[in-house]
């Protein structure tokens, strides 16, 4: 019997990182030179075949960078089973903001969701200014997965992703297994309580920011 | 740039010191026409000859449509900590809502009359098609939801107790106009916004996800070309209907979950068939032949009590840029006249201007406005003749051009 699972995915950092053509290459494998900055969220989908038996649909939320959406990203991860931090290589600053964004994560998202610290822009590896030594040292302390890509040329993108396909079947809570009822996705197992939070966060950080 | 905007400052302030607030300065061609909105200034230079109330219309919609971005009151509390805040830095990204308000701002008549711009329908697939759309199940979450195409509206539902400014809806409109959302190849985008009528303080969240699923594109360029759409500005851009759909609360799972609902709805119910193939065929549109008024060239008719209007696709001549502007410019006048904008003295029930290449009339009366261009050879008496004819011709055909008894919820 095939096993299907589906599972939310958010992307965080720094604006101008590459989220969005991240994504963008994996889900339609495109790539636009120029793009309009993501205004607060944008969702796809895109699904990942392991094996002949077991597909893992994503389900993914891709965050706008700005500083003004910050206090909404506690809406996108709340639920999410994994989160891609995403940095540029070639700007040490955004390597900082993705630490930042990793200790919000450990602090406040769900204690199982899987990290992805991902090193975008290898295409422009001339001007790197952040070294796979330093990211890859930080990652393994932290305990999160790490890779470095290139939307531009597709480098890496696919295997991110299939990477932590691979990883969240293993690691997810039981429910979001096959078999744990029709609708076995991360949303409906956590049921109405947690969407209800959701909400008020929501609406609070709405207006307080 | 700096310099400018110093020289800028130095005359509000000057204007300020003596109690006063500076509207405009005439500098030859050029018109200078001020809009404070503490804590922000706008200032427009323009040479087209519109009337101060249309300027001052077009930098209000811009003040409005920065709140959308970043609220009133957190606009105010910022400037109230640091008076030289760069504004620049809570607009990152947003910049392209501003250009394409812009872009809108100079041929949009929805804007220019303050009312709704509503698609051509048959009465009873816009019904059919609002049903579908009526909230059901936890109704709380939802604010109001709208079927639009081009920035036209097909159907808008809200609940009992709330209606919606035209304002709004425009400045919803650009948004989603905006390449941010409009190229974005997401399935769905998700985006807090601050309607300013509705509350200016606060964010509402809005569902934007477009059914592509059916491309609306004319392969005939032929007839009324794609130009004579009211978005002449993005002409190449791929036509899309769009479902919008506003939360006042933020349970993105739900409102996702329902607008997926509703669309597959529109799709296995044969509605979204039917709208496309009226879009298509151009049933959403209509020339002035259509009319049947001999030498009327265009017009506008604004229904005052459903706030909405309509007018003819922009034919030969008026689908050349400079005379859309020149004709729209008109149209702005009489608007301008006829409410008394500008500081006349008084408003007008009725005003006639001919020039070298039109006559044209505003008429208002209690249940509707009417502009109206016909050609500059015909008599006075002519257009008194062909504005009836047109009253009598939207009475006729207003079940199909106008949004009327929307569901509520």
């Amino acid at each position: 019997m095939s096993k299907q699972y589906q599972f939310k995915l958010v992307l965080l950092g720094e604006s101008a990182v590459g989220k969005s053509s991240l994504v963008l290459r994996f889900v339609k494998d495109q790539f636009d030179d120029y793009r309009e900055s993501t205004i607060g969220a944008a969702f796809l989908t895109q699904t990942v075949t392991l094996d002949d038996q077991t597909t893992v649909k994503f389900e993914i939320w891709d965050t706008a960078g700005q500083e003004r959406y910050k206090s909404l990203a506690p809406m996108y991860y709340r639920n999410a089973n994994c989160a891609v931090v995403v940095y540029d290589i070639t700007q040490s600053s955004s390597l900082e903001k993705a630490r930042t964004w990793i200790r919000e994560l450990q602090r406040q998202a769900d204690p199982n969701i899987v990290i992805a610290l991902c090193g975008n822009k290898t295409d422009l590896a001339a001007r790197r200014q952040v070294s796979q030594e330093e990211a890859k040292k930080y990652a393994e302390e932290e305990g999160l997965m790490w890779a470095e890509t290139s939307a531009k040329t597709g480098e890496g993108v696919t295997e991110v992703f299939t990477a932590i396909a691979k990883k969240l079947p293993l690691t997810a809570s039981p429910a979001a297994r096959p078999g744990a009822g029709a609708r076995a996705s991360p949303g409906a197992r956590q049921g109405v309580d947690l969407n209800k939070q959701t909400t008020a966060q929501g609406q609070n950080e709405a207006c307080n920011c | 740039m700096a310099s400018t905007i110093g020289i800028m400052q130095a005359l509000i302030s000057i204007f300020i010191d003596d109690g006063d607030k500076l509207r405009c300065i005439n500098a030859g061609q050029a018109r200078i026409t001020f809009l404070l909105r503490p804590p922000l200034y706008y200032v427009c230079v323009s040479s087209w000859g519109e009337p101060e109330s249309v300027t001052r219309t077009h930098l209000e919609y811009l003040h409005l449509q920065i709140l959308s971005i970043v609220t009133a009151s957190q606009l105010r509390r910022i400037f109230e900590r640091r008076t030289n805040f760069d504004l620049r830095r809570l607009l990152d990204g947003a910049e392209s809502f501003l250009t394409s308000l812009l872009d809108e701002l100079e041929f949009d008549l929805g804007i220019s009359t303050s009312s709704l711009h509503c698609l051509k329908l048959e009465l009873n697939l816009r019904k059919r098609i609002a049903e579908t759309l009526v909230p059901t199940g936890k109704t709380k979450e939802m604010l109001y939801v709208m079927l639009t195409v081009e920035g036209r509206v097909v159907t808008l539902i809200r609940p009992r107790k709330r209606s919606i400014h035209p304002a709004d809806i425009h400045i919803l409109l650009n948004t989603i106009k905006s390449p941010s959302i409009s190229n974005s190849q997401a399935s769905a985008s998700w985006i807090p916004v601050c309607l300013p009528k509705f509350n200016p303080s606060g964010f509402v969240n809005a569902y934007i996800s477009f059914l592509r699923d059916e491309p609306i594109i004319d392969s005939s360029p032929s007839s009324s070309s794609t130009d004579s759409i009211k978005d002449g500005a993005t002409e190449a851009r791929e036509p899309s209907i769009s479902l919008i759909c506003i939360s006042g609360t933020g349970d993105f799972d739900y409102v996702k979950d329902w607008c997926e609902g509703a669309i597959k709805k529109l799709a296995v119910d044969g509605s979204l068939r039917a709208l496309t193939k009226s879009i298509l065929s151009q049933q959403t549109e209509y020339t002035v032949a259509e009319v049947g008024v001999p030498g009327l060239r265009h017009f506008i008719y604004k229904s005052r009590s459903q706030v909405q209007i309509t007018f003819p696709v922009f034919e030969d001549p008026y689908n050349n840029t400079n005379e859309k502007r020149r004709l729209i410019t008109l149209y702005q006048t009489l608007h301008d006249a006829i409410h008394a904008k500008s500081g006349q003295s008084e408003p007008l029930k009725l005003q006639y201007i001919r020039t070298d290449t039109e006559s044209a009339l505003g008429w208002i009366t209690q249940p509707f406005e009417l502009y109206i261009a016909i050609s500059p050879l015909l008599p006075k008496s002519a257009i008194i003749g062909a504005a009836n004819a047109v009253v009598r011709w939207v009475k006729k055909e207003e079940s199909r051009l106008f949004l009327r008894d929307a569901p509520i919820f």
